[in-house]
């Protein structure tokens, strides 16, 4: 956020191109940490312990709540840091904050559900983030659409269509998520 | 009476090498089995096919009721968390499992209740041993497979295991997988995996 807002310093940024540089701190920031929280069981070998005494949907909810309230503190700390740094106007204070949630409601089910995938893996980080890129694709175009409508560019109407979308799209993923950890949980 | 475990025709193999092929036995309310075998003969992971923990390529195993509460799974090479102190792992599996943790009983019996707030990751490889048998004597098993449970315990350790065995028989069945003479003696039943 300090790289971006020195970037634009005296710079009136465009909502689309600041709604992209949002998303470039936001998208590093949830791969770094998100997809972790899955592997990690794996890493330090406790995965064992707990297969022996948790069932397989408790241990996915409990993570991917984790991973849902770490990325909404993410993304609202980025979000306020951004808009202070880069003096940007929320043109669409309602297509903004509901793009924002189901940004994070998408991207928390979308890196549920690659870490999922990728828990039982070798180098397992590394492939989650690599199975999250596919899965990504579809929440960067409408969290883009979102944003840079909320920001000021684009058609309003769009804009709440695609926050919708996000939400859906997080919804759908989240659902998804406990089947695809419960098969691969164990072996 | 009805058995507590039965395996049917279990087979396992990494790659070309076969670990176990066509193993079939039933348990009952108060056996003992003691699997023995080489080093790398594939006794631990036959026990970790049973608990759940390794799919075996062939076979079926059959049991009442939830794996979390019906297994009790402790083993040499088995990590715990780090970060989690003595009492926050029982606290912890408990709440897992759904069952009570009885935290305090637990810390005396396994001789840990001076180390209670010490993080697992502090502890001596013994103090973890205990540690992980409390973990899974601590929901009242079915069934308690104990892969090496003597290696790294002291005098104090043993009779642990000695206690926890005879009243693991009085409630269920119990599974060693070991080739310690002493601990062989605690058996009825011998499997011998890769003779």
């Amino acid at each position: 956020m300090m790289a971006i807002s020195l970037a634009a310093f005296s710079t009136k940024l465009s909502g689309t191109l600041g709604a992209g540089l949002y998303w470039v701190a936001l998208l590093f920031a949830s791969l770094l940490t998100a997809p972790r929280r899955f592997t990690n069981e794996e890493e330090q070998r406790t995965g064992d312990l707990l297969r022996l005494v948790a069932r397989p949907h408790s241990v996915f909810w409990g993570k991917a709540l984790w991973v849902l309230a770490e990325l909404a503190a993410n993304a609202i700390v980025l979000a306020g840091t951004f808009l202070l740094f880069t003096g940007q106007n929320v043109a669409q204070p309602g297509i903004f904050a509901l793009g924002l949630f189901g940004t994070v409601l998408a991207l928390a089910g979308a890196t549920s559900v690659s870490g999922a995938m990728a828990s039982r893996a070798r180098q397992s980080t590394g492939l989650a983030a690599t199975l999250a890129l596919p899965l990504l694709l579809p929440i960067i175009f409408l969290g883009m659409a979102a944003l840079r409508t909320g920001l000021g560019d684009g058609v309003v109407e769009n804009g709440w269509r695609s926050a919708v979308g996000l939400v859906g799209y997080g919804i759908a993923s989240l659902a998804v998520g406990p089947y695809l950890f419960a098969a691969v949980w164990k072996r | 009476m009805k058995p507590l475990l039965v395996v049917e025709g279990l087979s396992k193999r990494y790659g070309r090498q076969s670990l176990f092929q066509n193993v079939s036995l039933e348990l009952a309310r108060g056996d003992v089995l003691v699997v023995t075998g080489a080093n790398g003969s594939g006794k631990s992971t036959f026990l970790r096919c049973l608990v759940g923990l390794e799919t075996p390529d062939r076979g079926t195993i059959t049991f009442d009721g939830d794996p979390s509460t019906f297994w009790g799974f402790s083993a040499i090479d088995q990590a715990v968390y780090a970060n989690l102190t003595v009492a926050e792992h029982l606290e912890f599996t408990a709440d897992c499992r759904g069952t009570e943790a009885n935290v305090r009983f637990w810390l005396e019996r396994i001789g840990l209740a001076a180390f209670a707030d010490r993080p697992a990751g502090l502890l001596s490889t013994g103090m973890r041993a205990r540690l992980k048998l409390a973990l899974a004597a601590q929901a009242g098993p079915q069934i308690l497979a104990l892969d090496e449970p003597g290696a790294a315990l002291d005098a104090d350790g043993i009779a642990l295991i000695d206690d926890l065995v005879r009243e693991q028989a009085e409630r269920g069945a119990c599974i060693l997988a070991t080739n310690d003479p002493a601990e062989r003696r605690y058996g009825n039943l011998e499997l011998a995996i890769g003779a």
